[in-house]
């Protein structure tokens, strides 16, 4: 009996390890997550929705569908070494209000237009999701990429990329100046956030 | 007439070698000495390339894009996109010469296709039939082909007028317009229709800045430091332009190779990967297509 029961627990794991997406939970299967995220991203995003609006429900999505503290790490390259615990706790705040702030608006200009999923390739900590958004009338396509981590069988977004252009790799080093231009000081680059996002976080 | 642009191209060759073998003179030296910040960016020059930035923003404020502007309210859609077409019909050989020095066959096929059906059942160029046949059109230059070679971009430039390019990119522009068979047809005998290449140019910026009006007047609102933004995004996108845009995202994982180690030089290693080529078009390419 107790053989029996160690066999079918064996035969489950080895189940789901080879086919970790079985239908039971959409989030273990990152090409879902991204049309999920497509889809509830034209709604919330329309172009009528008020602007406070937006941004509160674009932070929404990003703190659901995207691993911002990973992503903050990365945007701030060898600098997380330097800055002290309140800095990166400031700046984990500060940066996620800012990419609300800077990107409900960006993606709102794509509404309206259609957005499928096209495919997937497996990637060192998870998976590249490939995407387009069709354009009306002749004009080419526009090319997006999703990188996602794995992590306990569920994805999030850590990097996008549009027509080959990473918004993480842009993000890091428009930082990394700031920083340089403010002495290699990460406090420059958390005044200057604070400057962005203070005054029109509350639009 | 055959012989004239021939020398004039390998003139313009010799010009763009010597400014690539000097990109790459400062590139060792650079390698040799421990990794700034500011080689990290490989933008020497960066100062001046500031200043000109900004001339360039009082440029396109006050004159490209409200020329933009008043383009695009003046001619309907279809109108523009038919110019758009016409356009790109006349680069089609020169985009066909890069492909097959980039021995790609396959997308040299799909050129010269592409420009025979639209110059017949396209009305030389202003109906784009093969586009919607399936076969849409694609860039090439040989600032693009040297990249595939394996040229180094060499330091980031900011050009007055033109915006942000590298010593590569530049002088293949330059030859190129030279190496321009529409541009040698006008300009070969008499000299008097020498504008002709000049006013291609202005419709042709014009027509791309139109595209991109509220895309970059937003990316400019919400940068903390718009230079560095579109110094990043000419790079990435003449990159990815020479990739083929086979993958978009970099094939080499930016997140699992993170430095938080602070390894020296890992900065330089996710913002400017290997074989990474800076690119350079006037700004408003960055965000083409």
């Amino acid at each position: 009996m107790m053989r029996r029961s160690l066999l079918t627990a064996a035969f489950v794991m080895l189940a789901g390890a080879l086919a970790p997406a079985i239908p039971a939970a959409a989030a273990a299967d990152p090409t879902a997550v991204i049309s999920n995220l497509g889809s509830r991203a034209l709604e919330v995003l329309g172009k009528n929705a008020p602007q406070s609006q937006r941004v509160a429900r674009f932070r929404e999505l990003l703190r659901e569908d995207f691993d911002v503290p990973e992503i903050s790490r990365f945007v701030l390259g060898r600098y997380w070494n330097v800055a002290t615990e309140e800095q990166r706790a400031e700046f984990l705040k500060l940066f996620e209000e800012y990419i609300a702030l800077a990107y409900s608006t960006r993606l709102a200009e794509y509404t309206g237009e259609t957005f499928k999923v096209t495919g997937s390739r497996p990637d060192a900590d998870g998976a590249v999701v490939s995407s387009q958004i069709l354009r009306p009338a002749g004009a080419a396509p526009v090319k997006v990429d999703w990188r996602l981590i794995g992590r306990n069988g569920a994805y999030k977004i850590s990097d996008v990329s549009v027509d080959g252009i990473s918004m993480a790799v842009t993000q890091r080093s428009e930082f990394a100046s700031v920083i340089q231009h403010n002495g290699g000081q990460v406090q420059g680059l958390i005044t200057m956030l604070r400057e962005k996002t203070g005054g029109s976080a509350s639009r | 007439m055959d012989v004239r642009p021939l020398r004039l191209v390998f003139l313009d060759l010799c010009v763009l070698s010597t400014l690539i073998l000097s990109g790459c003179a400062s590139r060792s030296d650079t390698a040799q000495q421990a990794a700034t910040y500011e080689e990290d960016f490989n933008d020497p020059l960066e100062d001046t390339n500031r200043k000109i930035f900004e001339f360039n923003q009082v440029v396109d404020r006050n004159v490209l894009v409200p020329v933009a502007k008043a383009y695009r309210t003046a001619l309907p859609d279809p109108v523009r996109d038919s110019l758009r077409d016409f356009l790109n019909n006349l680069r089609e050989p020169l985009v066909f010469v890069n492909d097959t020095l980039q021995g790609e066959l396959g997308r040299a096929a799909k050129t010269v296709g592409r420009f025979v059906v639209n110059s017949t059942i396209g009305i030389g160029g202003v109906v784009d039939v093969a586009g919607r046949w399936g076969i849409p059109f694609h860039e090439e230059d040989l600032g693009l082909t040297l990249g595939v070679w394996g040229v180094p971009e060499g330091p980031y430039i900011v050009v007055p007028i033109l915006g942000p390019s590298t010593p590569r990119d530049l002088g293949a522009q330059v030859a190129e317009g030279f190496g321009d068979p529409w541009n040698n047809l006008v300009t070969g005998n008499p000299w008097t229709l020498y504008w002709i290449p000049f006013v291609r140019g202005g419709v042709a910026g014009i027509d791309q800045r139109s595209r991109y009006i509220e895309t970059l007047a937003d990316i400019e609102r919400t940068s903390l430091d718009y230079y560095a933004t579109i110094r990043s995004l000419y790079r990435q996108r003449r990159e990815a332009l020479i990739r083929h845009q086979e993958e978009n995202l970099p094939p080499n994982p930016s997140f699992s190779q993170r430095d938080d180690r602070g390894s020296p030089g890992a900065l330089e290693n996710s913002a400017r990967r290997p074989g990474m080529i800076s690119q350079a078009a006037n700004v408003s390419e960055v965000s083409k297509q």
